[in-house]
């Protein structure tokens, strides 16, 4: 189909192939800053759970200095608020970005229509469902189940080839294999060997994580290619974070104990904190640009590429968690074993393979 | 009035082909006052939605200003999946 109107010239060809290539440079671009942005908000979100009511197990019912909150809640409860604290404050810089840009009415109008419910059910899926399978997994399983999560990026690029048949062969599926293996590389410097009981179905849990966050990245991704990607990240982050904020939190309040008096009790603690908040309106704007760079770049360049390049957040996270938590507020071990840095070079060849073949670039300079 | 990305697609859907330019001009009564209704970005939705299987490129030639000009058009599948999508 690709024809050239009228006399077929070097300067069109040259221009057309031009702007293919941005594109496809944009794509890449956009989804490895995403993977940067997700180290970014993980970093200062650790950062902030780390300081004010935050390091005080949030003073729950007692006085300063102690603490009520049993090992249930502090892992599970203290989880959930800070990954709805994040989300919410994201959904608010969202909301403040789409205003700033004359898109809040499309966000509006978007939100009832059946890309916006498809939208709506991946930020679910990929928020609040995944995350706590995640947290849980963790719990039940320990660190041997970081690798299993690691598999979300294939499980993005094969849903991606069944539901929209995009391009997914041999070579993709080796370079998430080597984008895999990276990631185990780095997951093997947590690995503690702790193996608590209830080990195997932690796993099928962590599991259920990977597929989680592989479906949203593959569907939403697909959503993006007609949903503006700043009106898709405003539906995912305000999703997401008051399904945490009004669901979640309240239910591990029930399931502690403590009841839904307890969730708006601690909700309340967290958002007078100035020292931990300032933290988290961080983390919620680089949070922004995680997700819906991860997005735009999943719809520019397929779920296989986009997917892998994102999957680099497993290098930025531990980076930025050094810059920011080690380098920054000057705690101690938070520096990078040389696997990382190994791991994060392994991980390029992944994403080269993927996104090209490598004799091509050998091809070129013998041209 | 639908959302602008879901307008860009939905006109595929109603012409033989159409360039970034033709996109501008049947929405700017509409849509004229959208930041996002401007060459750059709207180059890149029709792009996303190649991507993605929702249109196919036809032909490109340059246009009187020197300028690329790259026509699209909703095939089959893609005006279907635009339609199921997009009322």
């Amino acid at each position: 189909m690709n024809e050239v109107s009228g006399a077929a010239n070097a300067q069109v060809v040259a221009a057309k192939k031009k702007l293919s290539s941005s594109f496809f440079k944009k794509g890449i671009t956009v989804a490895i800053l995403s993977g940067m942005c997700y180290g970014l908000y993980s970093a200062f979100m650790t950062l902030g759970m780390a300081k004010g009511v935050w390091a005080n197990n949030l003073y729950a019912g007692v006085t300063v200095g102690g603490t009520v909150l049993s090992s249930f809640v502090m892992i599970y409860m203290l989880g959930a608020l800070g990954s709805a604290l994040n989300d919410t404050i994201s959904g608010i810089w969202c909301i403040l970005i789409a205003a700033i840009k004359g898109k809040l009415g499309d966000f509006f109008r978007t939100i009832k229509t059946k890309p916006g419910a498809v939208m709506i059910v991946a930020a679910l899926i990929g928020g609040p469902i995944a995350s706590t399978a995640y947290v849980v997994s963790l719990q039940m399983a320990g660190s041997i189940i970081i690798p299993i999560t690691a598999l979300c990026p294939a499980i993005g690029a094969i849903l991606g080839r069944i539901l929209f048949k995009q391009e997914l062969n041999a070579r993709m599926m080796g370079g998430i294999a080597i984008c895999f293996a990276a990631s185990m590389m780095i997951a093997s410097t947590s690995m503690t060997g702790d193996a608590p009981a209830g080990r195997a179905l932690g796993m099928i849990i962590a599991f259920i994580a990977a597929l989680g966050w592989g479906i949203e990245g593959c569907v939403a991704g697909y959503g993006t290619s007609m949903i503006d990607y700043e009106i898709g990240i405003t539906i995912r982050q305000c999703t997401s974070g008051l399904t945490n904020l009004i669901i979640l939190v309240p239910l591990w309040g029930i399931l502690s104990g403590g009841g839904v008096g307890l969730a708006g009790e601690l909700i309340g603690n967290v958002v007078t904190d100035m020292p931990s908040l300032i933290f988290f309106i961080i983390s919620g704007f680089a949070s922004v640009y995680a997700y819906s760079l991860w997005y735009k770049g999943n719809s520019m360049c397929g779920a296989a590429l986009g997917m892998a390049c994102n999957g680099a957040y497993s290098f930025w996270g531990p980076f930025f968690i050094w810059i920011v938590l080690g380098v920054f507020d000057g705690q101690k071990g938070m520096g990078l074993p040389p696997i990382a840095w190994a791991a994060a070079i392994v991980m390029v060849l992944g994403i080269l393979v993927i996104a090209m073949n490598p004799m091509d670039l050998f091809r070129k300079k013998e041209d | 009035m639908r959302p602008l990305n879901y307008a860009i697609l939905k006109y595929f859907t109603t012409v033989k082909e159409a360039c970034a330019d033709d996109v501008i001009e049947a929405l700017k009564g509409q849509y004229g006052s959208f930041k996002a209704l401007r060459k750059p970005a709207v180059i890149e939705a029709i792009m996303t939605g190649e991507a993605n299987g929702l249109l196919e490129e036809t032909r490109y030639d340059l246009d009187p200003k020197g300028e690329l000009r790259v026509y699209y058009h909703a095939h089959k599948e893609g005006a279907d999946t635009i339609n199921t999508y997009i009322k």
